[in-house]
């Protein structure tokens, strides 16, 4: 079962099945493939926005932890990880 | 590679510690400037090879690749390439990654590599890595990479050393080549990225991270809100009881000299220039650089412990509803300190209307230059009570009010901006969130010197400038025995500010205001030092006036709504040369600095004149 990164679960690890490059321009894309987000790669949501909105997204990615947005996260297609 | 001292420049990821690296290797020998037709901050220092040779080190804007996606970055990708006006292509690269990251920085790594160059690479942060539970192999990292790895932690100067001897070995024993293939697409660079660095990982405990654990909290969509609130509240009053003891010491060492040359040398035209105009002026201005001081620690602390990258996440919520990113609060939250560095940190915002947007607002927050002016008439108009017995003082709560009302401002001008002049495409917010670490001192301690000197800098200089300028403009020509005006009135100086005050009258400005807000113009803290030189001419050689503190005397002659008009005009008004020329080469033109100076004008005479209106209809005019 598929699901996009924007709704995922908080704590719980996926795995990044597709990412619509077109949906982005080529810098916002390519700062996120710098970051090791990209099609296969395990990411696990950490925490969403405050009060004032569900903007942004912290992820950690291997050892790192990465802020995006939302619509960014909305065009990442993601997969449970086998347990 | 004889002769030249060699040039070696330090390059890695955002959060490396190439900084700390860079400090620990030159010390204080270091020395920050511009690169010409940037603002991007060049930092250059020296170190030494064991037997005494030199070599020039330079520390890079932090970067992921060399395709730069802002103009920092940019600078990073030219200097490396040799492409970078005014400084010579570096003869070998210290390439900083961090030991607990090395999947994401041996990227950049290898595109590095591929540049032929000599290069070190610097397995830096090596205990922190440890603390995570990873056992690292230097030799097998150096191995597959093929070139010496030296591991260090530079904020305890290990490996330092040994990092200046293989440098050396590097450089002596390198052979020109070309550079190498052109470097492999993204996802094959991180694929050979990560296999280098399982091979390189001898041992791996998942451990549950404390930086994690302390996010839950500072994260938090309540609670992460609530501290950050309190910080900014805890900082803004230490600002102002912490530095108390430290400004009235240098306040009394300024009377102390004023009244050492009226005693010690004949009255004369110079004696009254440097004692009314440059230690008065200068003086007003210098007993700020306690509170400007304990600002920018606040701000390198937070910096500097990872909490303004989370900072930013709060905030972008937030931000992004006015059309800004959270990427915008490190350069809004540096211009509380001062409005020109603030400007140029927005060189990281990659959007350009979002950094437009940032730039034009900057000024909106309260600088350091504005504490002057704000700290003199709060001590002389507001008691200093306790409101309704809380321990929050009543005047560190209008100054946080001041505060308040430059952010609220600033957030409704970015709102109507990006509805309206810099409209746009919603941004994007990208950043990574460092690993919390304890701040180091030595860091701190090298970052506020450069702060302080630079504050003491444009004392000596424009300040001073300015106020013996003025001083002249007071003090001539001289009013004579019988009449009704006095000195500062009949003046040069106080008839142009007569013209002006027709203007600023309905908004409550009195004369003395006039006076200080030409020469204002230069940077705001001048207001100060302007007032006090126009009161100690007035002052004359009457030692008693001559004695009595500014506020005092201003006590006697403002009313309270006046005092109120002219601080809420100084939460608005653009009076600082440097921001309007920073902003006109940031924004390469007039167009923007004239556009900025236009609009926070109005908004300036519009905020005192309500303001003044108001107060004299509750009956304090």
């Amino acid at each position: 079962m598929t699901g996009l990164l924007d709704k995922s679960a908080l704590g719980v690890a996926v795995r990044i099945k597709r990412i619509d490059w077109t949906a982005m321009s080529e810098d916002e894309g390519r700062r996120l493939r710098e970051f090791g987000l990209m099609e296969g790669c395990e990411v696990t949501p950490r925490h969403r926005g405050s009060i004032f909105s569900r903007d942004p997204l912290a992820l950690s990615v291997g050892r790192m932890q990465v802020i995006i947005r939302a619509k960014q996260a909305a065009v990442i297609e993601v997969e449970p990880i086998a347990a | 590679m004889t002769g030249a001292i060699p040039s070696v420049a330090l390059v890695g990821n955002p959060n490396a510690g190439k900084s700390s690296l860079f400090n620990a290797l030159t010390g204080a020998r270091q020395k920050i400037a511009n690169y010409p037709g940037v603002t991007v901050e060049r930092k250059a220092g020296h170190a030494s090879f064991a037997d005494g040779r030199p070599i020039s080190l330079i520390d890079l804007p932090g970067t992921y690749s060399l395709t730069p996606a802002s103009l920092d970055e940019a600078v990073t990708r030219d200097v490396v390439l040799g492409r970078q006006a005014g400084e010579r292509k570096p003869d070998a690269l210290i390439v900083v990654v961090d030991a607990a990251n090395l999947d994401n920085h041996l990227c950049f790594a290898l595109e590095l590599l591929a540049l032929g160059l000599p290069i070190v690479v610097a397995l830096n942060m090596l205990d922190l890595a440890e603390r995570d539970g990873l056992t690292l192999d230097p030799a097998r990292l150096s191995r597959e990479l093929g070139v010496p790895v030296v591991p260090t932690v530079a904020v305890r100067k290990r490996g330092l050393t040994e990092l200046l001897v293989a440098l050396d070995v590097a450089i002596e024993s390198h052979q020109p080549r070309e550079a190498g293939a052109a470097p492999l697409g993204d996802a094959p660079l991180h694929q050979r990225a990560r296999a280098i660095a399982q091979a390189a990982t001898v041992d791996e405990t998942p451990v549950r991270r404390w930086t994690q654990r302390v996010d839950q909290v500072v994260l938090h969509p309540v609670a992460g809100l609530v501290l950050l609130v309190a910080l900014m509240f805890v900082m803004f009053q230490a600002v102002f009881s912490w530095a108390t003891p430290f400004a009235d010491g240098l306040e009394a060492g300024v009377g102390v000299v004023q009244n050492w040359v009226v005693e010690t040398v004949p009255a004369n035209f110079l004696r009254d220039l440097v004692v009314e105009g440059l230690l008065a002026g200068v003086g007003a201005v210098v007993v700020f650089l306690p509170q400007i001081l304990i600002l920018f620690l606040f701000i390198l602390l937070l910096e500097a412990s990872g909490y303004m990258a989370r900072a930013a996440f709060l905030m972008d919520g937030l931000m992004g509803k006015v059309g800004l990113s959270g990427r915008g609060f490190i350069p809004l939250l540096s211009s509380f300190a001062c409005a020109v560095p603030g400007i140029m940190a927005t060189r990281a915002i990659p959007d350009e209307k979002d950094r437009l947007t940032t730039i034009l607002i900057a000024p909106l927050m309260t600088c350091s230059a504005r504490m002057p002016v704000y700290t003199l008439i709060i001590g002389a108009f507001i008691p200093a009570e306790k409101v309704g017995g809380t321990p929050i003082g009543l005047q560190g709560l209008v100054l946080f009010g001041l505060f308040l009302s430059g952010i609220v401002g600033a957030l409704l001008v970015a709102l109507v901006l990006r509805r309206s002049v810099t409209k746009g495409n919603a941004t994007g917010f990208m950043m990574e969130m460092p690993r919390y670490q304890w701040p180091r001192a030595n860091d701190i301690v090298i970052a506020l010197w450069q702060r302080a000197w630079i504050f003491l800098r444009r004392a000596g200089t424009i300040i001073a400038a300015t106020t013996v300028i003025l001083w002249l403009l007071l003090s001539f020509p001289k009013v004579p025995e019988n009449s009704r005006l006095s000195q500062v009135e009949y003046s040069v100086g106080g008839r142009i500010a007569s013209g002006l005050e027709v203007i600023v009258a309905p908004i409550g400005f009195n004369h003395d205001i006039a006076v200080a807000l030409i020469p204002a113009m230069a940077a705001r803290e001048v207001a100060v030092s302007a007032m006090a030189t126009a009161n100690a001419i007035d002052a004359g050689d009457d030692e008693e006036k001559m004695s009595e503190q500014l506020g005092t005397a201003l006590q006697g002659k403002w009313s309270l709504a006046t005092a109120l008009a002219f601080l809420a005009w100084f939460v608005f008004a653009p009076q600082c040369i440097s921001t309007i020329a920073i902003t006109k080469r940031e924004t390469n033109g007039w167009k923007w600095p004239m556009f900025m100076v236009g609009y926070l004008f109005l908004l300036a005479y519009a905020a005192a004149g309500i303001t003044y209106w108001t107060a004299v209809a509750f009956g304090l005019g």
